[in-house]
């Protein structure tokens, strides 16, 4: 190559050199920019990065399928193995659970007879969409999961993201066919909370931890490990009720929370629809069933 | 004596090898394995790439694809926008300046760069995180996952070097 090189290229080599330590340095610079811009949340970087996640859902949906395949095999290998013992249990606990079908069945009963004599509201309709994850954080500075539903199927910033076992987090980001969870582990991550038994409310803080805190209790609320924690619907973008964790430990500088969901298991998550009558504005959180998809079929 | 379109287009395929690999891998690294806490942990799988071929094909490696690529995983991951894409270029910047004590080398020399890159990035990126969002954020899962990095270091440098040699020889 060297002998075709003409003057004028030999002339532009430093230039071109020059030019590249240039780019590398303004490239750099303007990472450093993005950083302090990211902060503002600007209109045309967020458009940006819903776009991005818009494509690559389905690109991820498919490299995730034989993953997950490759999982369930792995999984029904394990249960084949222990299954005599499984089923024992699981007849056990059938047995236990009709037991508390007949008391809940009585209860609510008895709820409703109560509702009616006091003509008590009752809650807003919750509408789940469920979802795929197709992607994790892949890193340790955020916890999030970017799921394969977005706008188009009614998926708003703020609304609550459950899985089979407990919450899991909230929208933060909603593309068109895809929407980003900030899950409850996460440093940003505030959920209004309430402690089952006692109803003390607090704020389930996290802090990239596997178990975050319950903060601002009031001074007076007694808090033993083994407590269950549920969503207090405070703030009314979250349904109240939903299971949370459990209080892990209480020391001088924090209570900790063991949450129910399985981090590592999570396929499929439901994303609630959820209004309150005039709390919330329909643009921001439409839970009625009139843009739901359900209603065309 | 223009090359012929066919050959061009074989060429800039060729090229553009390095990027799209480590294109996939930005993809593959927020895939949920289904194993317990993987996905904080994740090895820095697109470090790996971005060190190997600045040190092997860094006309094909250049900072602007660098920075394409750190502004990619962070749009895939969430993470604060800017700092994948800042690390990365520290580690481009790095390796290339010293790419002629790697090049021709034992592999073991490489490995010790990339252990020692690795661990500035990995300090560097979770000073910024901090900073970034004003508090301490655990250091453990960010020294777990260099370690990982570091560990799977060699299979990815083995695997380029196979893409090098048989798709890249000439280029």
């Amino acid at each position: 190559m060297a002998p075709r090189q003409g003057i004028a290229i030999r002339l532009a080599w430093p230039l071109k050199t020059i030019f590249q330590r240039f780019a590398f340095v303004a490239l750099i610079v303007l990472s450093i920019a993005l950083l302090f811009l990211g902060k503002a949340n600007i209109g045309v970087i967020e458009g940006l990065r819903t776009t991005t996640t818009d494509v690559m859902t389905p690109v991820l949906a498919t490299i995730s399928q034989p993953v997950d395949a490759f999982n369930s095999a792995v999984n029904k290998v394990q249960k084949l193995t222990d299954i005599v013992e499984e089923n024992a249990r699981l007849r056990e606990e059938n047995a236990r659970l009709l037991k508390w079908q007949a008391v809940g069945r009585a209860l609510s009963q008895e709820n409703e007879n109560y509702r009616q004599l006091l003509n008590a509201l009752s809650d807003p309709l919750v509408l789940p969409i469920t979802a795929r994850v197709v992607g994790d954080s892949g890193g340790p500075f955020v916890r999030t999961l970017l799921l394969n539903a977005g706008r188009d199927d009614g998926i708003r910033v703020g609304q609550a993201v459950v899985g089979p076992l407990g919450l899991v987090g909230r929208i933060a980001e909603t593309g068109t066919r895809s929407s980003r969870a900030l899950l409850l582990t996460d440093l940003n991550s505030r959920i209004p909370a309430v402690l089952e038994k006692s109803r003390h409310k607090g704020i389930l803080v996290g802090d990239n931890s596997a178990s975050p805190t319950l903060e601002f209790l009031p001074n007076n609320a007694i808090v033993v490990p083994g407590d269950r924690i549920v969503t207090s619907g405070d703030g009314g973008m979250l349904p109240a009720g939903r299971p949370i964790g459990i209080v892990a430990s209480v020391t001088e500088r924090a209570i900790r929370v063991q949450t129910f969901t399985d981090w590592s298991r999570l396929e499929y998550v439901s994303v609630l629809r959820y209004d309150l009558p005039g709390m919330s504005s329909p643009d921001e959180n439409p839970g009625d069933l009139g843009e739901s998809r359900l209603d065309d079929k | 004596m223009t090359p012929t379109i066919a050959y061009q287009i074989n060429r800039l395929l060729r090229g553009s090898v390095p990027f799209a690999v480590t294109m996939l891998l930005a993809l593959l690294s927020v895939v949920p394995t289904g194993i317990n806490g993987f996905d904080i942990v994740t090895p820095a799988f697109v470090s790996i790439s971005v060190f190997y071929w600045s040190i092997h094909r860094p006309y094909l490696m250049s900072a602007p694809l660098v920075f394409l690529l750190g502004i990619f995983s962070d749009f895939l991951t969430g993470a604060p926008l800017g700092l994948s894409s800042l690390m990365l270029l520290a580690v481009h910047g790095i390796a290339l300046s010293q790419r002629r004590i790697f090049i021709g080398k034992s592999f073991l020399l490489t490995w010790w760069g990339y252990f020692l890159v690795a661990f500035v990035i990995a300090m560097l990126s979770w000073i910024v995180a901090c900073l970034y969002s004003l508090t301490f954020i655990p250091l453990m899962p960010v020294m777990t996952q260099f370690i990982l990095s570091l560990l799977v270091f060699p299979f990815f440098a083995w695997g380029f070097g196979m893409l090098q040699n048989n798709l890249l020889r000439h280029t």
